[in-house]
């Protein structure tokens, strides 16, 4: 490739990037989705995401992937490993909006101002986070597909020799100080997020926002559960028995809920629902949480240094599924608390 | 570095004529238990701590104990959740759901 022909095709990938940060401005200056605004949302998505890619890439593979994706060549290999450095950004977003529901729906549930319409119009407010979650990992996936064909090209006219000019980044060891920095930004992005939903929306009664995280049974089942299926699937699986680990028994968990609730129903027993609600949301929490910083970071490691060609096919279902599953039994929990009961007992 | 190497060789040669000797039979046979009595009292009582120290860390990182302990948590989070345990969260949704309930009422 000339130097000519390689300007020209980094200007025409800035003035793509360009174009689509004007549109995104237009469209967020315009007011015209104004009602789909969650400022501490957005906040949490985006620095999430990138704390979230901080505790599985290193510095230099990001500036690596940032350059491919802005027109730079590079050989098969490279081009395949910011393909996926891509493709894993996009699966953080997925994974983040989906767990940001969550923990808006619950913080939502424990403020009282507006009284019982304020509260539900805040539920459905919570519903936001997936919605910037989704166009945030479709924005990410772009790239990723555009690499993976640029890849497929390269390897097709064996040209993999003759294009390593651009930048290499090959097998890297991710250092400990790597993760811990990415482990404590993304905490401090969980916790900043909480301080503004829960400083956003005046409480009502002495309920700490502490308290309403912890809702125990949901630990215990999630930790306990994953731990368990991970030691099962063993060693030889690698980072994979963690997501296998985490997803499995966050299905499980949410469908165990569901029973409870639908037994709550038929009972016409608040309480069961109340718990049974309860259960639903902490256990999707903590499962995309467990998913997002435990096992996706691992499987990442692997496949950056080599050990792995890519994600597996069952990882990359349940990184597509379980955010979406998450969604539903939100929504299904929404339904539940706002239909009313003629009989309440205990 | 020719005059170095000379100097070494003077001061080697100094040392071996005067420690040419061995020390009595009687000095070092003294000498030799009194080390040996040391370092057994100082086995006694370093060995047993750094054993028990090993074996207890090689019990934690056993994977069947952690297996034992994952099921002892899921066992306990499912009894929990079907004795349908309290929390401060499933308090606010049957309150809320309760206040659903209450609107709903006057309606019909």
């Amino acid at each position: 490739m000339t130097k000519k022909a390689d300007r020209s095709t980094k200007g025409m990938a800035l003035i793509r990037w360009l174009f689509a940060a004007v549109f995104i401005f237009a469209v967020a200056a315009s007011g015209l989705f104004s009602g789909l605004m969650n400022m501490a949302g957005l906040f949490y998505l985006f620095f999430g995401t990138a704390a979230a890619t901080l505790m599985g890439f290193t510095g230099r593979e990001i500036a690596g992937a940032f350059r491919q994706a802005s027109g730079n060549a590079g050989d098969g290999e490279t081009l395949a490993r910011s393909a996926y450095f891509w493709e894993a950004v996009a699966r953080n977003a997925w994974i983040l909006g989906a767990m940001g529901s969550a923990l808006n729906f619950t913080i939502a549930l424990g403020r009282e101002s507006g009284g019982i319409e304020g509260i539900g119009s805040r539920l459905i407010q919570s519903f936001i986070v997936v919605l910037y979650g989704l166009v945030l990992a479709v924005v990410c996936l772009v790239p990723a597909i555009k690499l993976s064909s640029h890849r497929e090209g390269v390897r097709l006219t064996g040209k993999a020799q003759a294009e390593a000019g651009g930048p290499r980044f090959g097998a890297v060891r991710i250092t400990v100080p790597d993760r811990i920095i990415g482990y404590v930004l993304f905490a401090a992005v969980l916790a900043l997020t909480v301080v503004f939903l829960v400083k956003g929306q005046p409480q009502a009664g002495p309920l700490p926002i502490g308290r309403l995280l912890l809702h125990w049974p949901a630990y215990l089942v999630v930790f306990g559960g994953a731990i368990a299926l991970a030691l099962f699937v063993g060693a030889g699986a690698g980072a994979r028995a963690w997501t296998l680990g985490f997803a499995l028994t966050g299905i499980i968990g949410l469908l165990m809920g569901l029973i409870q609730a639908l037994f709550g129903f038929v009972h016409r027993n608040v309480g069961e629902i109340a718990s049974a609600v309860a259960f639903i949301i902490s256990a999707s929490m903590l499962t995309l949480l467990g998913v997002v910083a435990v096992a996706a970071p691992l499987e990442d490691r692997e496949v950056m240094e080599g050990r792995r060609e890519g994600a597996s096919w069952l990882s990359r279902f349940f990184w597509i599924v379980l955010p979406l599953l998450t969604f539903l039994f939100l929504v299904l929990t929404f339904i539940m608390v706002v239909t009313p009961m003629k009989q309440t007992v205990g | 570095m020719n005059a170095g190497t000379k100097k070494n060789t003077e001061v080697d040669e100094l040392l071996r004529k005067a420690l040419a000797d061995d020390l009595p039979a009687d000095v070092a046979a003294g000498m030799r238990r009194r080390i040996a009595n040391f370092r057994a009292a100082k086995m006694a009582d370093v060995a047993p701590v750094h054993g028990r120290r090993a074996a207890a860390w090689a019990w934690l990182f056993r994977r069947s104990v952690w297996a034992a302990l994952s099921i002892l948590l899921l066992v306990a989070g499912i009894l929990l959740q079907g004795e349908r345990a309290s929390s401060p969260l499933a308090d606010r949704i049957s309150a809320i759901k309760t206040q659903y309930a209450v609107l709903e009422m006057p309606r019909r």
